[in-house]
């Protein structure tokens, strides 16, 4: 992991699990696998604060925990896992897409699950349930079958996954052999000692047999003693529900996909026009589940079978749709290619490709937001053309040379453009070397990448700096508030509260506007670079796979 | 440098675009600027209805994160000074992992952490706690409460001899321990002392509290 990776990580442990997590996550993402001992040794923390760390760090996916090197015997060693760290930025887009797709109850069984970490199904269903009983009127409540139909509908579409099972010491599972889904899979003796991904479990995405009757709970106001045993009665009953040790996780991959067939859509919307995104949304619905993850492109769908899935909306005629399919492959971007004639023709989506001219298109954006609209042609016409000389460049942007030759040593300066020798003789004398300019797109994806992480590191540095610089202040108002409310609660007349109220002198009020003002400017910030970080992660990590 | 005395480079070639005779931009003696000035101002960010509710996500998830179990605060800072009310106000912050249930068949053997509640309650309710000083005071003060408690728990079994089948005794230590809890928490028994809690307020956090009340004079 590089040092801005870490760095970043680090800041968002600490938002979200505290000083000592980050601590002992930044610890063991510098130094790779070490054992219990080595962590409280070089941490300097107590043996109980790093045990609980790393509970919650494994409880959250983030860690992960093998045999020792020397063989069975050893310690067990701590992995972390730098890359799922580095997710906790996207969690508010996780929660609003499972919001758009499966209504108030996914989001909160999403919400649920990502603030848990590795929760049983029963647990999620109740809580949820409370939740939103919370929020509805008087004397309604949910009932949990509506809760569980909506998380049996996650874990069909893929979005929710088993935890992988864990064996004694770490060992791996292994890939259990189908068992009654109500029994939580025992681990079998193990002979690899490879940690086990949640794929290679082939129960990943069944069900258990869960036995949930019953209706949100609202939560009672403390009103005397009585009521409140009570409430801690309820609580503690901890009734089995048949899905004891089967714990399930959000599955990240999956929302990814999600992110990058919008992300495919929306460009060829802006591209071509509303009907042939749809036609490619149609494309992309239809190879879900059966496209793995990191595949080229999605199996061949014929033209037939795109007709009949098309919208109710969109009753185009027949040949039209065939016009369609050929502008799109015609297209230069390449999004949608042909794959064969059967059928009335085979289509297939290019994800790698598509993937290649997002971030293609970022990394232009990027140069032209930074530099300029004249350096950004420069830069396109270097990724378009490969190699150019410097005279070449000069013909092929119709920029003056001395203009020209600044904005390239400019770009050169940022490591946005390499210059590459080819000598002519072998002692590579200057007056006898050609030097080309060119651009790799992906080394300069990867540079612009680590910068994105620095940019967010910076983003969050100056909130939490914002937000300690006015921290009494914050707190003055967090009382107020307190006070205020529950007055109102209480019943206090308009007179009390506007005395309550002007407890803060408008100077203060105005100060807290700002801070205010600031902090969602900078989450918002925030949340705008973590779009940048995914087109160009999954471009990267596309590559790497072919 | 080669060619002491000449002053060519190692490569001004035409190709490279640098004619002989031009001027060069003068060479950087000092690291960039940190802050340099930007030539173009950034474009401003997308707003819209999506961009809020995803940071008001983004904030209440943050907010949640605090209160939950997961979030581990580190003993308090130490004081400039030792204050004798220190002794006593250790206890109050021993929360922490208490109502968070792991299931340490998951975990590494190595990670589990024994802390069992002083033997008021007659059973041991495995879960992570907190430092060994905090545990030593709590059995102390369990010795003397057991006689309370044995009372409580007689009444406590009265009450629910109704109650229904399996999982009663777990109910019952944990009620107890409810019980426990709450007694614990009231500010007379707390560390052996005579005195309330409030006794060792030490005046720091004076000013805080709300002046609904302006008819008395504050002395």
């Amino acid at each position: 992991m590089t040092a801005q990776e870490i760095c970043l990580c680090g800041l968002l442990l600490r938002e979200h699990f505290g000083e000592v997590v980050e601590k002992v996550g930044t610890h063991l993402l510098r130094s790779g696998a070490q054992n219990l001992r080595t962590i409280v040794h070089e941490t300097n923390l107590s043996v109980d604060l790093v045990k609980k760390c790393l509970c919650v760090l494994v409880q959250h996916g983030a860690c992960s925990f093998t045999v020792g090197r020397k063989g069975p015997g050893s310690p067990t060693e701590y992995h972390a896992c730098g890359e799922r760290i580095l997710r906790v930025l996207r969690y508010s887009r996780y929660i609003y897409t499972a919001k758009t797709l499966y209504g108030d109850t996914g989001e909160l069984i999403i919400e649920e699950l990502l603030q848990r970490g590795h929760v049983t199904m029963s647990s999620t269903v109740k809580t949820v349930a409370d939740r939103l009983t919370q929020n509805m009127e008087e004397g309604q409540s949910l009932d949990y079958s509506e809760v569980s139909s909506t998380f049996s509908k996650l874990v069909e579409t893929h979005f929710l996954q088993r935890c992988p099972p864990v064996g004694a010491a770490g060992t791996s599972g292994g890939a259990a052999p189908a068992e009654a889904p109500a029994t939580p899979a025992a681990p079998a003796a193990a002979a690899s000692t490879a940690p086990p991904t949640a794929e290679s479990f082939p129960e990943c995405y069944t069900l258990p047999q869960v036995t949930l009757t019953g209706r949100g709970k609202r939560q009672l106001v403390p009103e005397d003693g009585e009521d409140q045993r009570n409430a801690k009665r309820a609580k503690m009953t901890s009734e089995s529900h048949g899905d004891e040790g089967i714990y399930w996780q959000v599955n990240f991959e999956r929302f990814h996909q999600y992110f990058r067939d919008q992300a495919i859509i929306s460009a060829v919307a802006n591209k071509m026009d509303q009907t042939s995104s749809e036609i490619v949304r149609t494309i992309l619905r239809m190879s879900e589940v059966t496209t793995s993850p990191t595949a080229t492109c999605t199996k061949p769908l014929s033209t037939n079978e795109i007709f009949r899935s098309l919208p109710a909306s969109y009753n185009i005629p027949r040949h039209i749709l065939d016009q369609y399919l050929t502008l799109l492959v015609d297209d230069p971007m390449e999004f949608v290619g042909k794959a064969g004639e059967s059928g009335g023709g085979m289509f297939v989506v290019n994800l790698h490709k598509a993937l290649a001219n997002l971030a293609r298109a970022t990394l232009e954006s990027i140069v032209q937001e930074r530099f300029g609209s004249r350096s950004a042609r420069i830069f396109r016409l270097l990724l378009r053309k490969r190699h150019l000389e410097q005279k070449q460049v000069e013909d092929f942007a119709m920029i003056p040379a001395k203009e020209a030759k600044d904005m390239l040593y400019t770009l050169l300066s940022h490591n946005l453009v390499q210059l590459q020798e080819i000598p002519k003789t072998p002692d590579f004398a200057p007056s006898r070397t050609f030097y080309l300019y060119t651009v790799n797109q992906l080394p300069t994806a990867r540079m612009l990448l680590q910068n994105c992480y620095k940019t967010v590191a910076n983003l969050i540095e100056r909130r939490l700096f914002e937000t300690k610089e006015n921290k009494r202040l914050l707190e003055k108002s967090q009382r107020i508030e307190a006070i205020l409310a529950s007055l109102q609660a209480s019943g206090a007349e308009p007179e009390q509260l506007s005395e309550v109220e002007e407890m803060i002198s408008a100077p203060e009020k105005q100060q807290l506007d700002v801070l205010r003002l600031h902090v969602n400017k900078l989450d918002s910030a925030e949340n705008q670079v973590d779009e940048t970080i995914f087109i160009l992660e999954s471009y990267i990590s596309s590559t790497s796979a072919s | 440098m080669a060619g002491r005395g000449r002053r060519t480079m190692s490569f001004s070639v035409d190709s490279v675009g640098i004619s002989r005779g031009e001027t060069l931009p003068p060479a950087v003696q000092q690291p960039t600027p940190v802050f340099p000035v930007m030539e173009q101002k950034p474009l401003p960010l997308t707003g819209g209805e999506e961009a809020e509710y995803l940071t008001a996500l983004k904030q209440d998830f943050r907010g949640a994160m605090r209160s939950l179990p997961c979030f581990i605060q580190p003993a308090a800072a130490h004081r400039d000074v030792e204050r004798y009310s220190d002794k006593y106000h250790l206890s109050e912050k021993k929360d922490g992992l208490t109502d968070w249930i792991i299931d340490w068949k998951r975990f590494p053997k190595e990670l589990r952490v024994h802390i069992s509640k002083p033997p008021r309650d007659g059973g041991a309710l495995t879960c992570l706690g907190g430092a060994p000083a905090g545990q030593k005071k709590k059995k102390k003060v369990g010795e003397k409460e057991e006689v309370l408690l044995k009372l409580e728990t007689l009444e406590k079994k009265e009450e629910q001899e109704s109650s229904e089948e399996e999982g009663e005794e777990k109910k019952k230590q944990k009620e107890e321990e409810a019980e426990a809890e709450e007694e614990y928490d009231e500010e007379e028994f707390e560390e052996e002392t005579d005195y309330i809690m409030s006794y060792f307020d030490n005046g720091e956090d004076f000013g805080g509290d709300s002046d609904d009340n302006m008819d008395e004079a504050i002395y």
